[in-house]
C-alpha cells in the first residue's frame, strides 16, 4: 500500500501533464491567437520538469529548512526589485528578467513563504495544542510574526497588481497557521478584520479588478468587454455536454472565441472538447494526487516537513479549485493558473520544486 | 485533527466543482450548445440580381453588372506601406491619394474601408491573385445597377439605393432589410417587388473575428424578373434632345392601348450617380438644385392648362346644348367685365365654334364660360379626368386641382373668376399626363384610357386592371371639336400652324398659361395623330417656355424625327 503511494503520485502527475499537453496542442493548433510554439515549449518544459522532480526528490528536504529564510529574503528582495526593474505585461508589473529568463517572483513566493512559515512553526511550536486547558495563547509568537511574514509579500504582490496570487498567499497563511495549531480565536478575528477591510480593499483595487468582480456577479453587464471571457468560457464548457465535441473539434476553441485558453482558461478547452467525462477524469486525477500527497505528508518525520508539505498540497488544491471554479463561473476571475496544465514556466517550475520536496519527504519516512 | 478538517474542506470544494461542471454541461448543456452554434454560425445574405428593364424593342435601359471594389481592413493590415504601394501600382493611382482616402474613410479598426470602386476586371484579378501576400486586402464582388443611357428616361426608370430605415420597417414582412437594395421613384420603385427577386444566403462558420472558416450551406438567390416597358428608346432620345436646356415635358402615348411610348421630364438626372460614393457631390446637387431635377414633371408637375382647357369647355357647351356649332361671337381683342379688361391674343373678328378652337379665341370662351357657369365647367373637367389621378403605373402621381363647386356658392367666386376659369387659368392646376389623357379621351370619342408604362413582367404580358368607361356624349360633338383642333394646325391663322405636314395629320390644341410671379408663360401643345401608322397622342409642355408657339415647334420637331425614324 505504502509502496504504491509512490506509483500513484508519479502516475497521476504524469497523466495530468500528458493530458495537459494534449489539450495545449489543441488550443494552439490554429496558431492564430495562440502560437504553435507554445505547445513545443511546454513539451520541452514538462520533460525537463519531470527530470528535475526526479533529481530534486533525491535532495534531502531538511536542506530547505536551513535555506528557508534565505529563500524568503531573496524572494522579498525580488518582489521589491520588480518595482525597480520589472516590466509591464497585460497591464501589470509582474515579470522580471533574470539571465535572459522572464519569470514571476510572485509565483516563487508561494514556495518560499510556505518554507519560511514551516520553519518558523518548527522552531516555535504553539503551546495551545499541548496545554490547551490553562495556557493563554501568546499572540506574537504564534500568530503575529507569521502574519507579518505573510503580509509583507501579500501587499507587494497586491501592488503589482496581482489580486489572485495575493489572495492565494493569504490562503496559505490561514491553512499553515491553522494546521500548525495556532489559536482559532486569532484566525477567526483576523478573518473578521479581513471582511471588514473589504471596502478599503475595494477602494484600492484597479478598475479592471473591480470590473472583474462586478462581472462575476453578472457577466452580462459587459458581454463584449470584461464579461466576454467568462461568457465564452461558459459557452465552451456547457456546449461540450457529456461526451464533448472531440479533440481538435471544439468550435469555441478552434474558432478563436476563447481568450487566454492556453493559460488561465485552459480548462474550458477541456470542457468543450472532452465534455463532462474529460472534466471528471481530470478532477479525479487531481483529487488522487492531492490525497496521495497528503497521505505522505501526514507521516512526515518532523514538523517542518509536515507543515511545508501541507502548505504545498494546499496551494496545489487551492489553485485547482479556484482556477476551475472561475472558469465555470463559480468564483471571480483572478489570474490563477491550473497546476501542471496551464502554459507558463514560472508556475510550472514552482510545482516541480514542490513535488520534488514532497517525494523526498515520503522517502525520508520510508513511505516512498 | 486539524488536517482532517482541511481534507474535508478540500473534498467539499471538489464536490462543488463536480456539481458546477455537471450543471453547466449536463443540465444546461443544450442551452449552451445552441449559444455556441449561434456564436460561430452566421447567415450572410446574398443579394439577388435585380431584374433588367427593357424598352419596347428589347434594348436594355437598366441592368446589373458585376463590379469589383477594393477594400482594406485596418486591423488586419500588417505593412501599410507595402500594401498601398502595391495598390497604387496596380490601380495606377497615386499612393498619397489612396492613403488620403483611407484616412478619410476609416471608421473603426474592424470595418473595411473602400479604397476604389468599380475597378477594371483585370485589375481585380491581379489584386485577387496577390491577396494572400497583403494581409488586410479585400476585393469585393458586388452586383451593381447600371443605366447605360444615363439621363435619358431617368424619371421613368427611377434609381436604386439601400433600403431606408422607414421602408425596411414598413416592408419587413416582405423581406426588406436595411442591407438590401430597393428602387426609388419611377419603375424601380413601382415594380420593386418584381425586380428585386428573392434574397439568398450562405450559412458559414466564422471565427471570433467573423471571418469565414467553412461553408455550411447555401440558398441560391432568386433573380428578379425582367420587365419590358412600353417606352421606345428612340423617342426618349429625340425628346431628351429637344428639351435640352429647358424645363419641360414630352409625353407620347399610343392612342389605342394607352402605352406610354415616350416620357421625358427635363432637366433630368443620371441614376448612376446614386450608385457610387464617388458621385456623392453630384447626388447632393440633385436634391438641392433649384430646377428640381428629380421631379418627374410629367406626373408630378402641376400647372395651369391655359387654353388647352377650352376643349372640355367646348364639349360641355355642345353637350349641354348651351351652344350649337353655329353659335358665333364677335372678338374685338378684349372683353370688359365691369371696369376690368380681359384680353384676347388679338381681335379675331366674328368666330364660330370651330374657328374659336382653331384660333384659341379667349373672347369666345369668355362668353361660353359665362353661359355655362363654373359648376358645369368643373363637372366636365372632372369628367375628362382632370384633377384626378390617371393611375399610370408610376409612383407619386399628383392630382392637380380643380376649383370645387362649394367654392362657387360663396361670395369669393366672382364672374371674373369664371372668365379666368374658362381659359384655364386661376386656381386650376393639372399635370401634363392628365391633359394628355384628356386629349386621348377626346380623340377616342369619349372612351377612357389607362396610361401604362409596362408591357411584360418576365415573359407574361401585364394586364392592368381597369374598367374603362365611355362618356355618354354623342360622337358628333367630339367630331365638331376635332374639326376645330384640326383647324389649329391646318388653318391659315391656326395657332399650331408649324405642325402642318403633308405626311402626318395632326390634331391639337395650344395653350399659353400665365405662371405665378413675373416669369414667362408656360407653353403647351397637346395633340394626336389619328391616322398615323402608330396612332399617338402627345403632350409638349415648356415650363416658363413663353408662347405656345415654342411648344408647337418642339412638337413639330418631335413628329419630324418620329417620321424620319419610321415610328409614325
Amino acid at each position: 500500500m505504502f509502496y504504491n503511494l509512490k506509483k500513484v503520485i508519479w502516475t497521476t502527475m504524469i497523466a495530468i501533464i500528458v493530458f495537459g499537453l494534449i489539450i495545449l496542442y489543441s488550443a494552439s493548433s490554429q496558431s492564430t491567437r495562440v502560437n504553435h510554439q507554445v505547445f513545443y515549449n511546454q513539451l520541452l518544459f514538462s520533460g525537463l520538469g519531470l527530470l528535475a522532480i526526479f533529481f530534486l526528490s533525491r535532495v534531502d528536504y531538511r536542506k530547505y529548512y536551513d535555506l528557508a529564510y534565505v529563500f524568503y529574503g531573496i524572494n522579498i528582495f525580488l518582489l521589491i526589485g520588480i518595482f525597480l526593474f520589472g516590466y509591464y505585461a497585460l497591464g501589470a508589473k509582474r515579470w522580471i528578467e533574470f539571465f535572459g529568463f522572464n519569470f514571476q517572483p510572485s509565483e516563487f513566493m508561494k514556495f518560499s513563504l510556505i518554507l519560511a512559515l514551516a520553519r518558523y512553526f518548527a522552531d516555535h511550536k504553539p503551546r495551545v495544542s499541548a496545554h490547551r486547558s490553562w495556557a493563554r495563547p501568546a499572540f506574537f509568537p504564534e500568530f503575529g510574526i507569521p502574519l507579518l511574514m505573510t503580509l509583507v509579500p501579500t501587499l507587494l504582490i497586491f501592488k503589482q497588481p496581482d489580486l489572485g496570487t495575493a489572495l492565494l498567499i493569504l490562503g496559505i497563511f490561514f491553512v499553515v497557521v491553522f494546521v500548525a495549531g495556532a489559536s482559532v480565536k486569532y484566525l477567526a478575528s483576523f478573518l473578521g478584520i479581513c471582511v471588514l477591510a473589504t471596502p478599503v480593499l475595494w477602494h484600492m483595487m484597479k478598475s479592471y479588478q473591480k470590473d472583474r468582480l462586478m462581472v462575476f456577479l453578472n457577466p452580462n453587464i459587459d458581454p463584449l468587454g470584461a464579461g466576454y471571457t467568462i461568457i465564452q468560457s461558459k459557452i465552451a464548457i456547457g456546449s461540450g455536454q457529456f461526451f464533448g465535441k472531440g479533440w481538435l473539434a471544439g468550435t469555441q476553441n478552434q474558432l478563436n472565441f476563447l481568450p487566454e485558453r492556453h493559460t488561465d482558461f485552459i480548462f474550458s478547452v477541456i470542457g468543450e472538447e472532452w465534455g463532462f467525462m474529460g472534466g471528471m477524469a481530470l478532477l479525479a486525477c487531481f483529487c488522487l494526487l492531492i490525497f496521495a500527497s497528503l497521505r505522505v505528508v501526514e507521516q512526515a518525520k518532523d514538523t517542518f516537513g509536515y507543515l511545508a508539505g501541507v502548505g504545498f498540497v494546499t496551494i496545489f488544491a487551492l489553485q485547482v479549485v479556484i482556477n476551475i471554479g472561475m472558469v465555470l463561473g463559480l468564483c471571480p476571475i483572478v489570474g490563477i493558473t491550473l497546476p501542471l496544465i496551464s502554459y507558463g514556466r514560472s508556475s510550472f517550475l514552482v510545482f516541480v520544486f514542490m513535488f520534488g520536496f514532497l517525494i523526498n519527504v515520503g522517502k525520508k519516512n520510508k513511505l516512498l | 485533527m486539524r488536517l482532517k478538517i482541511l481534507k474535508i474542506i478540500i473534498i467539499c470544494c471538489f464536490v462543488i466543482l463536480v456539481l458546477g461542471l455537471g450543471h453547466l454541461q449536463i443540465v444546461r448543456g443544450s442551452f449552451y450548445e445552441s449559444l455556441g452554434i449561434h456564436n460561430c454560425i452566421r447567415v450572410v445574405p446574398v443579394e439577388p440580381n435585380r431584374g433588367r428593364i427593357f424598352d419596347r424593342n428589347g434594348i436594355v435601359l437598366a441592368d446589373t453588372q458585376v463590379s469589383f471594389d477594393v477594400m482594406v481592413v485596418p486591423q488586419e493590415i500588417k505593412d501599410q506601406e507595402k500594401i498601398f504601394s502595391f495598390l497604387s501600382k496596380t490601380l495606377g493611382v497615386e499612393k498619397k491619394k489612396l492613403l488620403g482616402l483611407y484616412q478619410k474613410r476609416k471608421l473603426a479598426s474592424f470595418a473595411p474601408v473602400t479604397i476604389a470602386e468599380d475597378i477594371a476586371r483585370d485589375q481585380a484579378i491581379v489584386l485577387e491573385e496577390n491577396k494572400f501576400r497583403y494581409s488586410g486586402l479585400l476585393v469585393e464582388v458586388r452586383s451593381k445597377r447600371r443605366y447605360p443611357w444615363g439621363e435619358i428616361g431617368a424619371h421613368v426608370l427611377g434609381y436604386v439605393g439601400r433600403v431606408s430605415p422607414e421602408r425596411a420597417e414598413q416592408f419587413k414582412n416582405y423581406g426588406y432589410t436595411i442591407e438590401g437594395m430597393t428602387g426609388y421613384s419611377g419603375l424601380e420603385e413601382y415594380y420593386d417587388s418584381f425586380l428585386r427577386g428573392k434574397e439568398g444566403g450562405v450559412q458559414i462558420e466564422v471565427n471570433n473575428r467573423g471571418q469565414q472558416v467553412r461553408l455550411l450551406g447555401m440558398k441560391v438567390a432568386a433573380p428578379g424578373q425582367d420587365i419590358t416597358t412600353t417606352l421606345d428608346l428612340r423617342i426618349q432620345q429625340v425628346a431628351q434632345n429637344l428639351l435640352a436646356g429647358e424645363r419641360g415635358v414630352v409625353v407620347v402615348m399610343n392612342l389605342d392601348s394607352g402605352e406610354i411610348l415616350g416620357m421625358v421630364s427635363a432637366p433630368s438626372f443620371d441614376p448612376n450617380a446614386f450608385l457610387s460614393s464617388a458621385s456623392s457631390k453630384q447626388r447632393a446637387s440633385y436634391f438641392t438644385n433649384v430646377d428640381a431635377v428629380l421631379l418627374n414633371r410629367a406626373i408630378r408637375g402641376q400647372y395651369p392648362p391655359g387654353s388647352v382647357f377650352k376643349i372640355p369647355i367646348a364639349i360641355a357647351a355642345l353637350h349641354t346644348k348651351k351652344l350649337t356649332p353655329r353659335t358665333s361671337f364677335l372678338c374685338n381683342g378684349f372683353y370688359t367685365l365691369g371696369n376690368r379688361v380681359f384680353r384676347c391674343s388679338h381681335a379675331h373678328g366674328v368666330q364660330d365654334f370651330t374657328q374659336a378652337i382653331a384660333h384659341s379665341c379667349n373672347v369666345y370662351f369668355f362668353h361660353t364660360g359665362l353661359i355655362l357657369g363654373p359648376k358645369i365647367i368643373e363637372e366636365y373637367a372632372r369628367l375628362f379626368g382632370l384633377g384626378a389621378l390617371t393611375n399610370i403605373d408610376l409612383p407619386y402621381e399628383e392630382k392637380g386641382n380643380i376649383p370645387r363647386s362649394d367654392l362657387f356658392a360663396k361670395r369669393r367666386w366672382s364672374k371674373g373668376d369664371t372668365l379666368n376659369f374658362s381659359i384655364g387659368q386661376g386656381d386650376l392646376l393639372v399635370t401634363p399626363i392628365q391633359l394628355l389623357k384628356m386629349m386621348a379621351v377626346v380623340a377616342r370619342d369619349g372612351k377612357d384610357i389607362l396610361p401604362s408604362v409596362i408591357q411584360f413582367i418576365g415573359p407574361s404580358p401585364v394586364r392592368r386592371e381597369a374598367t374603362l368607361r365611355t362618356l355618354d356624349i354623342p360622337k358628333m360633338y367630339f367630331d365638331k371639336v376635332k374639326v376645330g383642333m384640326r383647324g389649329a394646325v391646318a388653318d391659315e391663322a391656326g395657332t399650331a400652324r408649324v405642325l402642318l405636314r403633308d405626311d402626318v395629320v395632326v390634331f391639337g390644341k395650344t395653350g399659353t398659361a400665365q405662371s405665378s410671379g413675373n416669369k414667362p408663360h408656360h407653353a403647351w401643345f397637346v395633340g394626336f395623330c389619328p391616322q398615323a401608322k402608330t396612332r399617338i397622342v402627345f403632350c409638349v409642355f415648356l415650363e416658363n417656355g413663353g408662347s405656345s408657339y415654342n411648344a408647337c415647334r418642339v412638337a413639330a420637331d418631335l413628329l419630324k424625327e418620329m417620321k424620319l425614324q419610321d415610328i409614325l
